[in-house]
């Protein structure tokens, strides 16, 4: 797949982000590392960036001294406690004298795990080094924020994402059009990973890429509109959109926590007044916690779409 | 999208304008026409029948229909009206003495027999006694047991006509008429599901048929097989009839009792309907909300395992639901069946498909499984439903198996 053939595979490819770069080849000149977080938005090129910088230090072989980790596959304290600590507890051979633990989405980590994660990134900081990825930092328990380096990505300048489009398109042979590149920004909103998603799905239609094929696939690829359900109950229909509800759910198996993360996105794009969208937003709180303390997907997420109904009835009378 | 208004009941819509439309009791319906033309040569012997059998078998229908072939007028009385002495003469008295009003023949029907009560009805059954025994037009009397001891001098003075349940073959092909008429491509099986479950009561078979397949095109057996769980008896119409229009709390919280359904499946029996009742949409969003406290605590008992926590389950799917709304509807809408217990939903096997097709793109793409199959998986359906050969590499690439290439190429 191309988001991965067009990863950068060292530090000096990475086009952007030049601050953090140079910062993190200061690293590699040391030969040591802090334990870092990196955060910032998805798709900005976190995740490239630690393992460029594990290229770079440990050579083509660095994947022996690295261990990806991902906190939403393999969240819990029994994670961190055994596969961590078996990873950091041995010294790796070669000049640099630790390994380095990647520890993707470590905001999606339980409280209970990130005190236990602590702890282990204390006491084997000798022989590891723990770079977290987050898309927010302050999720992340203050004691390991005050032990990691921080370090912010931002999302990637327009210039420096149709370069990006353009360089691939040229590689492999695809002709794209203006209007093409304008309507893959728009919809990717800065996030590289989904850019280059959405430009190879375009590509495999094997025809110019213009604005028509980009919507075309992108609507092809999510015939689960979250965005689409919340008008359906903002105009008035409970039913049919708790019918998309089931459908998200039961088709396209998405959970409960997809969805509210999604309306929770999609609440202050709606174009309904301000008053109705901190409302809404409390709704979606209440929703999410529920959620997480294990209740019923469907009849919560049903019981939000009601509040939607009301909002729009609401509104419409106020106009 | 569906907007039900006024609700018509099958068993309404469908009732038989005609005797020959009478679903089985042939022989029952032969005597019936000998006994009522024989009016005709002057009053018979019998100037009563009584008509007895189980409930549902189409006793009131065949006398409907009766006097629609015969364009008679009927004077009823059911259980609804009050059937003293005093009351059964005022309503009966004179017209069982005068042959016909208007040039129409008249036809006196006690329906529902069973309901007369001692107290209440004092003195009423002695009153139609006297009535059938010197009556100028034709009685009918209605039970579903004849042989009630209250009968007995009711009884010498009638021709007792039997009805007996409908064949399930004849109930079978009642339903599928009704479903020619409404356009429903229904399975023999389901249909034969449904007559098998009635026992011979069309009514209740008509009323099942209406809750399973009102405003489908289709019936299958999947559509109907879920009926098995449930008892007839347990009348789940009935109890969401209640929670639903209780007049107060303590009612909506006593249906629970009456329903012989476990609290899960009926929590998802009056989530399923709360917006085809509730309309209104603060109402709708108060119910809802209701609801989902419920189910809260519902987790709560199961987190704690202290069942005591049930009885604010139960407070709040009832008496929250019932007390969140005026109970003012446009019309009557009938009840559904829980679509989420009908529909299979993402089953286990293709959920875990799922997730090993998402922990393999994340392997390669540095994800979870779970962002893998949001972000990613949507685009790969679309490349691998348009370019073969970018989906072989990639499938290469990812290490998928044939299954999860089929699963990938073939959705949608």
């Amino acid at each position: 797949m191309w988001t991965e053939k067009y990863r950068p595979r060292t530090l000096d490819e990475i086009v952007d982000q030049e601050e953090i770069v140079s910062r993190l080849k200061s690293f590699v000149k040391a030969k040591n590392v802090p334990h870092c977080i990196f955060a910032g938005p998805p798709g900005t090129g976190k995740t490239t960036a630690a393992l460029c910088l594990a290229h770079d230090l440990y050579g083509e072989n660095y994947r022996e001294y690295i261990m990806e980790l991902n906190a939403s596959d393999e969240r819990g304290i029994n994670v961190v406690r055994e596969t961590v600590k078996t990873f950091a507890r041995t010294k790796p051979i070669g000049e640099v004298t630790f390994k380095i633990l990647i520890l993707d989405e470590a905001d999606n980590m339980t409280e209970d795990a990130q005190q236990a994660l602590r702890r282990t990134m204390e006491r084997y900081s000798e022989t590891a080094r723990f770079i977290l990825i987050a898309n927010y930092s302050g999720r992340i328990i203050e004691p390991i924020q005050s032990r990691c380096a921080p370090f912010r990505f931002t999302y990637l300048p327009r210039e420096a994402v149709i370069e990006r489009i353009r360089y691939i398109c040229e590689r492999e042979n695809v002709k794209i059009l203006d209007d093409g590149i304008e309507a893959i920004l728009e919809i990717s909103e800065g996030d590289l990973r989904k850019t280059v998603n959405i430009l190879q799905t375009a590509a495999s239609l094997n025809k110019p890429i213009d604005a028509e094929v980009v919507y075309s696939v992108v609507g092809r690829a999510n015939p689960y509109d979250v965005r689409e359900m919340m008008l359906i109950a903002l105009n008035g229909d409970f039913i049919a959109a708790r019918n998309k509800l089931r459908e998200l759910t039961q088709k396209y198996g998405l959970t409960g926590i997809d969805i509210i993360k999604q309306i929770h996105n999609e609440i202050f794009r709606l174009n309904v007044p301000d008053k109705w969208k901190v409302k809404l937003a409390d709704i979606a709180g209440e929703v999410d916690y529920r959620l997480i303390q294990g209740a019923s997907d469907e009849v919560q997420l049903s019981a939000m779409l009601a509040r939607l109904v009301e909002a729009g009835y609401e509104i419409k009378r106020a106009l | 999208m569906s907007s039900e208004t006024a609700f018509i009941p099958w068993t309404r819509k469908y009732k038989p304008k005609s005797l020959s439309e009478v679903v089985g009791n042939e022989e029952a319906k032969r005597k019936i026409l000998g006994w009522i033309r024989s009016w005709e040569k002057g009053v018979p012997d019998k100037r009563a029948i009584f008509i007895y059998g189980p409930p549902g078998v189409g006793k009131t229908a065949t006398v409907e229909a009766l006097a629609n072939d015969l364009n008679m007028e009927i004077i009823e009385s059911d259980a609804s009206t009050y059937r003293t002495e005093e009351a059964v003469r005022r309503f009966a008295g004179r017209a069982s003495q005068y042959g016909s009003l208007f040039g129409m023949k008249r036809l006196i029907v006690f329906d529902e027999l069973d309901g007369i009560t001692g107290s209440a009805d004092y003195g009423g059954l002695r009153e139609i006694t006297e009535i059938v025994k010197n009556s100028r037009v034709p009685v009918i009397l209605i039970a579903n047991d004849a042989y009630d001891p209250r009968f007995a001098a009711l009884r010498n003075n009638c021709l007792l006509i039997e009805f007996k349940k409908p064949s399930k073959v004849e109930v079978m092909r009642h339903l599928a008429k009704i479903c020619a008429k409404e356009g429903i491509n229904a399975d023999e099986a389901a249909l034969r599901f449904i007559a098998e479950r009635s026992n011979g009561d069309v009514r209740s078979a008509v009323t099942d048929l209406q809750a399973l397949a009102q405003g489908r095109t289709r019936l299958t057996y999947e559509d109907v097989s879920w009926l098995a769980s449930r008892d007839r008896k347990e009348k789940i119409f009935d109890v969401l009839r209640m929670i639903f229009y209780a007049k107060d709390a303590s009612t909506a919280k006593a249906a629970v009792n009456m329903a012989d359904v476990d609290l899960d499946m009926l929590f998802e029996w009056i989530y399923e309907n709360i917006p085809y009742q509730i309309k209104n949409p603060h109402e709708l969003a108060n119910a809802m909300d209701m609801l989902a406290k419920a189910d809260v605590y519902r987790r709560r008992v199961k987190e704690t395992q202290d069942w005591t926590f049930l009885r604010y389950v139960i407070d709040l799917m009832t008496a929250g639901v019932a007390s969140s709304w005026s109970k003012k509807s446009a019309g009557w809408t009938p009840f559904k069946f829980p679509e989420r217990i009908k529909t299979a939903s993402f089953s286990k096997e293709e959920r875990m498909l799922l997730s090993e097709i998402g922990r393999r793109i994340g392997r390669k793409c540095h994800l979870s499984s779970s962002r893998a199959v949001r972000e990613v998986l949507p685009y790969l359906r679309v490349i691998f439903q348009n370019n073969p050969k970018m989906a072989k590499g990639i499938a290469r690439w990812l290490d998928l198996t044939n299954e999860m290439i089929t699963y990938i190429s073939g959705e949608q």
